[in-house]
């Protein structure tokens, strides 16, 4: 009895000390930063659109110029509570004027904080992970031309237990991964550009960060896969985010031209337009060159769909 | 006197005309205001059409296609009465009623835009593609733009 007590009291202790140590908040190796060099700020602009950054990081509703003031504030509902974006315009006293591009990878592609704490994945660190480092040097060096706008965004309303981050460490160790989602594409699709193809793939699953709106997620938020880009509940509660798969329900009778015009225009082919959240996606899609477009819809013509 | 007649004839007439549409779009107004954005969709169809070239461009297409977006601007912000929420088909969103004024500044851009595409359209239309595009171009903006905050899609 004393015995089975003792094991069982070992096993509950392993599994503690494993999970206090999966849910370490990683960072990138210093020999991997060291390698870069100074980021680009003109291919960071580009990544900048792609990404999408002011979507949620500039004021809601910021139109035009009022994109590059990225003071925070937007509110992210979910099933776990509401995350609202912070401040990371280059503000030294609210922003991030003060980090070094080894903070700003670790945030980007691993997901935590120069102090060292788990950021919540409301910011899709686990997109961004997919994106080569010299492309984050890039983006931070673009961001560094942004202006400084003080103002600290109220904090996340997050309940038990999804508030605990060490636990979100836990989580990253399930879903943060550099793979691509799709190795290739589809047979079905016919003859492929591969170049622009990739490109899309790239562009789909890392920086446009695509797949966290329009794939589902289980009970603790993370993606399936198995469903990937095949559309969701929106998080707000009202309507759907659509299946944007080559599917019949999704973009099946769409053409690459169709899904490039609409990323370009905001209209669909039967010249409805975009609508609610998607708005200042297609807004900041309109800014990239023509031949991102056409890759990103190369891309989702051919993957997988039901 | 005369005139006074001629005033109330022309009076009565147009109130009598107005009652049918009155009362199909207070009956049901989640299907009237279906009823008028179609057309505004099919007006953009044949407007966008001719901006990509897939349908050969006329000013004659090319006014009906401002005019049928004028026509909707009039009437469309009086067919989302209070209750009309609640239809179980409808992707109005409920930002509508609970925003009324942010909903009616939006009614207001695509009126003004419309109105001024109609000005620019002069009995003709407009003469040709680049005049079309510059004339009906705000008036689609204002689409993306009421949609972003105030239509939930299913």
């Amino acid at each position: 009895m004393k015995k089975t007590l003792s094991v069982a009291l070992g096993i509950v202790a392993l599994a503690a000390a494993a999970g206090w140590l999966l849910s370490a908040p990683g960072t990138v190796a210093g020999d991997r930063l060291a390698g870069l060099t100074p980021g680009n700020a003109e291919k960071g602009a580009r990544l900048f659109w792609a990404g999408g950054c002011a979507s949620c990081h500039a004021a809601k509703g910021a139109k035009g110029d009022d994109k590059l003031r990225l003071v925070g504030g937007v509110r992210l509902e979910s099933p776990f509570g509401t995350f609202v974006a912070p401040n990371i315009s280059m503000s030294t006293t609210d922003g991030i004027g003060t980090w070094s591009l080894a903070d700003f990878t670790n945030a980007m592609v691993r997901g935590t904080s120069p102090a060292g704490a788990n950021y919540f994945p409301a910011f899709p660190y686990t997109s961004y992970v997919r994106m080569p480092l010299q492309d984050v040097a890039d983006l931070f060096a673009f961001m560094k031309t942004l202006p400084a706008v003080d103002g600290v965004a109220p904090g996340h309303e997050v309940g038990f237990p999804f508030n605990i981050r060490r636990a979100v460490g836990l989580w990253k160790w399930l879903y943060l991964d550099p793979a691509p989602v799709i190795a290739a594409p589809v047979a079905s699709a016919g003859e492929v550009d591969a170049g622009l193809w990739d490109r899309g793939r790239y562009l789909v699953e890392g920086p446009g960060h695509c797949g966290e709106c329009h794939t589902p997620r289980n009970a603790i938020g993370g993606p399936d896969l198995t469903l990937w880009l095949a559309g969701a509940p929106a998080p707000t509660g009202d309507g759907k985010v659509p299946d944007i798969t080559p599917s019949s329900s999704g973009l099946g009778s769409w053409s690459e031209a169709d899904i490039a015009y609409y990323l370009e225009s905001g209209f669909t082919p039967e010249f409805d337009s975009v609508g609610g959240d998607m708005v200042a996606v297609q807004e900041n899609m309109a800014r990239l060159p023509p031949e991102d477009r056409a890759a990103i819809a190369a891309y989702l013509k051919a993957i997988p769909s039901d | 006197m005369r005139n006074l007649i001629r005033g109330l004839v022309l009076f009565t007439a147009a109130g009598i005309a107005a009652i049918p549409a009155i009362s199909i779009a207070a009956d049901d107004p989640v299907a009237a205001r279906k009823a008028v954005m179609q057309s505004v969709g099919a007006a953009a169809g044949l407007g966008g059409g001719m901006m990509k070239g897939e349908i050969g461009y006329t000013p004659a297409a090319g006014k009906a296609a401002i005019a049928t977006l004028n026509a909707a601007a009039h009437t469309y912000g009086d067919l989302f009465p209070e209750g009309s929420d609640l239809a179980a088909d409808t992707t109005a969103a409920p930002a509508i009623w609970d925003n009324r004024a942010g909903f009616n500044d939006e009614l207001a851009k695509f009126a003004s835009a419309a109105a001024a595409a109609m000005t620019a359209a002069g009995k003709e239309g407009p003469a040709d593609l680049d005049a079309f595009k510059a004339a009906i171009g705000p008036v689609f903006a204002s689409c993306k733009s009421c949609h972003e905050g105030f239509r939930v899609k299913n």
